[in-house]
């Protein structure tokens, strides 16, 4: 056995990418309809269903959902017993310098330099990966979530001094407020507690990754989500901020320990919630999960 | 209370923009400006005091904000995608422009704050939301490209004048009356 490839990799990481735009995760669509059957507000009704008709009109005509494409972003996880035959970095790199050639329709520039605000379709650190390893596995998990500049703008970080929940659901229900209608709502909220500064900004990310419906499997985090969600839409914002109930689909919140300063992060994702996944094997096999 | 649908021809005058209640629905045809350029509006601002000839005419016109992608192909330019980007990134230059152009319709996603809805009240205006994540639906109600202004910027920061048929339905999420959809009370 060669191991996995530079070039399924490159292959890969780009068609999660693509296929990324085009149509919107499977809880995503269910929690709209959900969502839907319970809003109470005509006008976010009508939002919501069109919602859902803008994703099926995408995904029928194989078109982008959102003119705004993102900056591609990568969760990988690396199982110990995966083995490679070629560069990885490299690899995510060129495929999607590829895509950028190659997509129809066109990607829009939207790789920023932070410093010059030149923009392309490249730079320093781009695609955004993260790597972690996960034991006993033959295998890497690629997650593929795409930024935009909608629901990446709202996110928000404070470190505090051994708080009680309250201080840190208030805060939580402040960063929602800041963002308002400008996420796209009905948003995916995730919030990572703990840990230390770079750390509840990466729990929280993957909260947001985690699907719809699946609750944090601690009673004590369990309840704080249910809390959350509730007060997030009783914030009135609704879909697309013009008004309802439905202005998360989801509150996803995950904790690590840490020492007394307890950093809260909370991040968004859209009512789009673009996420796709795939799991490359050393014996040559992809399996594409979502 | 029943939602009103409209059916208006853009862009948009004070009257029409008048009749509209905050809530209603619009589907629109006719002409309408895009750009989602924030150096388009300090661009756009520098016009209006005299620093460089406006690159086409805006006065009167209904200016959204979104971003397009549109390439030429045979001699016509063809747009592959348009949708709204965040409005309230404009909301510092948006009185000035809205006042200063006599813009009747502006509009994009997440709404624009109380002295650009003072603004819309002041020369009668609405602010639309369009869905945001909308590309497909929008998209296949634009009929042709009119003229592209600014093609030295960035493409979806360029202003684009587009025909659009059926545009929508989007929604009236600031009326000419001052009401704002935006305006929501936070407390929970």
């Amino acid at each position: 056995m060669t191991g996995i490839g530079f070039d399924t990799i490159k292959r890969v990481t780009a068609d999660l990418y693509d296929r990324s735009l085009r149509f919107i995760p499977a809880d995503s669509k269910v929690a709209l309809r959900k969502a839907d059957g319970i809003e109470t507000n005509e006008t976010a009704r009508h939002t919501l269903q069109t919602m859902i008709r803008s994703a099926e009109a995408a995904e029928q005509s194989w078109r982008f959902v959102c003119s705004d494409s993102g900056v591609p972003v990568y969760v990988i996880k690396v199982g110990t017993q995966a083995r490679f035959s070629g560069n990885v970095r490299q690899a995510i790199v060129e495929g999607f310098a590829d895509l950028v050639a190659s997509i129809q329709p066109p990607l829009l520039p939207h790789v920023t330099n932070p410093l010059t605000l030149e923009r392309g379709h490249s730079g320093r650190h781009m695609p955004i990966v993260t790597f972690d390893m996960v034991d006993d596995c033959d295998f890497i998990d690629i997650t593929c979530s795409p930024k935009a500049l909608g629901s990446g703008r709202w996110s928000a970080m404070e470190i505090f001094s051994f708080p009680d929940l309250p201080t840190i659901e208030a805060y939580v229900l402040d960063v929602v407020r800041k963002a308002g209608s400008q996420p796209c709502p009905p948003v995916v909220v995730g919030v990572g507690i703990g840990g230390t500064f770079d750390y509840a900004c990466k729990l929280a990310k993957e909260a947001t990754l985690r699907p719809i419906g699946q609750s944090h499997p601690e009673a004590i985090v369990e309840a704080m989500e249910e809390r959350l969600l509730a007060a997030v839409n009783r914030t009135g914002f609704g879909p697309m901020g013009t008004g309802g109930d439905s202005t998360a689909t989801a509150v996803h919140v995950d904790y690590a320990a840490g020492h007394g300063f307890t950093p809260v992060a909370v991040t968004f994702n859209c009512w789009i919630n673009r996420r796709t996944r795939a799991r490359l094997f050393n014996d040559g096999r992809v399996e594409i999960i979502e | 209370m029943a939602i009103t649908t409209h059916r208006l021809t853009f862009p948009l005058t004070a009257e029409s923009a008048r009749s509209l209640r905050a809530g209603d629905m619009v589907i629109m045809s006719g002409e309408i400006v895009v750009t989602a350029g924030l150096p388009t509006h300090h661009r756009l601002i520098g016009c209006l005091n005299g620093v460089e000839p406006m690159p086409m005419d805006l006065n009167g016109a209904s200016v959204f904000h979104l971003g397009s992608y549109s390439e030429e192909k045979d001699g016509t330019l063809q747009l592959h995608y348009i949708n709204p980007t965040t409005s309230t990134r404009f909301n510092a230059l948006m009185p000035t422009l809205i006042s200063g152009f006599n813009w009747h319709a502006v509009g994009g996603k997440g709404g624009l704050d109380r002295p650009c809805v003072e603004a819309l009240r002041q020369v009668g205006g609405v602010y639309l939301s369009f869905l945001g994540g909308g590309a497909a639906l929008h998209t296949q109600a634009i009929r042709r490209v009119i003229e592209v202004g600014w093609s030295d910027m960035l493409m979806h920061y360029r202003l684009v004048r587009l025909q659009v048929e059926d545009m929508g339905p989007v929604t009236v999420a600031i009326d000419a009356h001052g009401v704002s959809l935006y305006d929501i009370d936070a407390a929970t």
